[in-house]
Formats: structure tokens, C-alpha cells, sequence
């Protein structure tokens, strides 16, 4: 357990919020892109977060068989970018270049009201990330006076 | 003995709350991880009960370790993820102020320390 820990974990939490932004961001960018990379429409991209494991350190192995049971804290990850495979809309619009045969165009499945939704939750779960962050820094600073 | 079983007890509380303040970091950076279980450490009950120990506690203080453990009851949302975002921050601010508290009252005990060995 080193004293750096906890802003480490906060951290993780930072760089995973931020991935859920920029994800989302992304979303909204593409919100009526025909074409994506693959010709077909874009098609939404979701963050799959997952719990970090304590890293196979020797500290780390040493500190976990010399202590008790329990898991040892270790932050959050991105584990993946998955692609939303809901059903992409149908839109009627025979004027657009990439419309069939009957007039319809097939529009990303990204609901812009859904991805505000997912920014403001990011944004706050970012926030309460910088307030642990601070905690941590006033933690630590606080205990080095004992030196004084 | 220059450090009593109380300065033990607040250095090993000191280290307590560090280690808490890490799990519930942990807990607010998994606040979006569908079916993640809340950790909490408790240094209180850990050290309470080595206080409590009769024979020899400031031995007992001494050895006292803390680790991380799931909370099971915490109330899981739909996405299996029970951590409240509020209740951690609410949490993890009362914890630095018990942690503030703690090097406060260990400071001010080995001023007097110092102050007896005319160094002060």
C-alpha cells in the first residue's frame, strides 16, 4: 500500500470518464453519418468499464500475502469499445445520396438526447473523481507536517 | 518507552484512514462498472478491538493490519453497480477530516514530547 495509491485509483477514474466523454462526444459527432469507416452508417460506441485489477507486482504479491484476506483497491479500466447493435433508424428521404431504392436512408442509432444524458453523468462521475483527488493531496500534505 | 499505546493507536488510525480513503477513491472510480461491489476498510472496529484486547494491547496496536472488504450490503442498481456517488463523497470527506484529526492530535503529543526533551 503506498502513499500514492488513492491518486492513483482517483486517476484511473479520471481517464475512464474522460474515454466516456470523448466516446460520447463522438457519438454526437457522427450523430448523421451515413458513411463510416466501414461505408456502412456509423453505428453508436458504448465504453465498457471493468474494475482494475491490483497489478502482478512483486510489492504487490508481497503486500497481498502478507496482509489478511480482502482485495486491494486498485481503480477502474476501460476494458473495451464496444458497438451498439440496435437496429440502425430508418429515415425517408429520397433526395439523399445514400438512399435505397424506396427512399429510405439508414441513420446511426446514436440518440442525441441518451448521449447528453451519458455526458452529464461523465462529467459529474469526473468531478467527484478531482474532489477524492484533492482529499487525498490535503491527506497527504496534512501528514507530512508531523515532520515539522 | 518514548511513544505510548495512544501514539501507536493514532499513527496506525493515520494509516487506517489513508487506506480507507484508497478504497472509497476506488468506490467513486467505479461508480459507472455495471456489477461492481462497494469496498470499505474498517480500521475502526480493527482498532477498537485491538484496545479492547486485555493482556497486552499496545502489542495488539501494534500488529493491527487493515484490508479492503466487498460490502454485500449495499443496495445494487439495475446495473448491478452499488456504490452511491453521494454517500462515498460524504464518505471520503468525513474520512480526511478524521484523518486531519488523528496527525492533529499526534502532532500537538509529540510537541509536548519535544518540549519536555528542551528541544521544542
Amino acid at each position: 500500500m503506498g502513499m500514492f495509491d488513492a491518486m492513483e485509483i482517483s486517476a484511473s477514474g479520471l481517464t475512464a470518464e474522460r474515454m466516456r466523454m470523448d466516446v460520447t462526444a463522438q457519438n454526437l459527432a457522427n450523430a448523421q453519418t451515413t458513411r463510416g469507416a466501414d461505408g456502412e452508417p456509423y453505428r453508436r460506441k458504448e465504453v465498457v468499464l471493468a474494475e482494475r485489477q491490483a497489478p502482478g507486482s512483486f510489492g504487490a504479491a508481497l503486500s497481498g500475502a502478507m496482509t489478511s484476506s480482502g482485495s486491494t483497491p486498485a481503480g477502474v479500466e476501460v476494458a473495451a469499445i464496444s458497438e451498439d447493435q440496435t437496429p440502425l433508424k430508418q429515415v425517408y428521404d429520397p433526395s439523399h445520396p445514400d438512399a435505397d431504392a424506396n427512399g429510405y436512408v439508414q441513420m446511426p442509432n446514436v440518440d442525441t438526447v441518451a448521449e447528453m444524458v451519458d455526458l452529464i453523468s461523465a462529467q459529474r462521475a469526473y468531478e467527484a473523481n478531482v474532489t477524492a483527488m484533492q482529499a487525498a493531496k490535503q491527506m497527504f500534505s496534512k501528514t507530512l507536517e508531523l515532520l515539522r | 518507552m518514548l511513544f505510548d499505546t495512544t501514539q501507536l493507536a493514532l499513527e496506525r488510525a493515520i494509516s487506517g484512514a489513508a487506506q480507507r480513503h484508497s478504497a472509497l477513491a476506488a468506490n467513486l472510480a467505479n461508480v459507472n462498472t455495471p456489477g461492481y461491489q462497494r469496498v470499505d476498510v474498517d480500521f475502526h472496529g480493527a482498532l477498537r478491538s485491538a484496545l479492547e484486547n486485555g493482556g497486552d494491547s499496545r502489542a495488539a496496536v501494534e500488529r493491527t493490519a487493515f484490508s479492503a472488504e466487498r460490502d454485500a450490503t449495499a443496495v445494487a442498481r439495475a446495473d448491478g453497480n452499488g456504490v452511491d456517488a453521494d454517500a462515498e463523497s460524504a464518505k471520503l470527506a468525513a474520512n480526511a477530516l478524521e484523518q486531519q484529526a488523528a496527525v492533529q492530535v499526534a502532532h500537538a503529543r509529540i510537541a509536548i514530547l519535544k518540549s519536555a526533551m528542551g528541544v521544542g
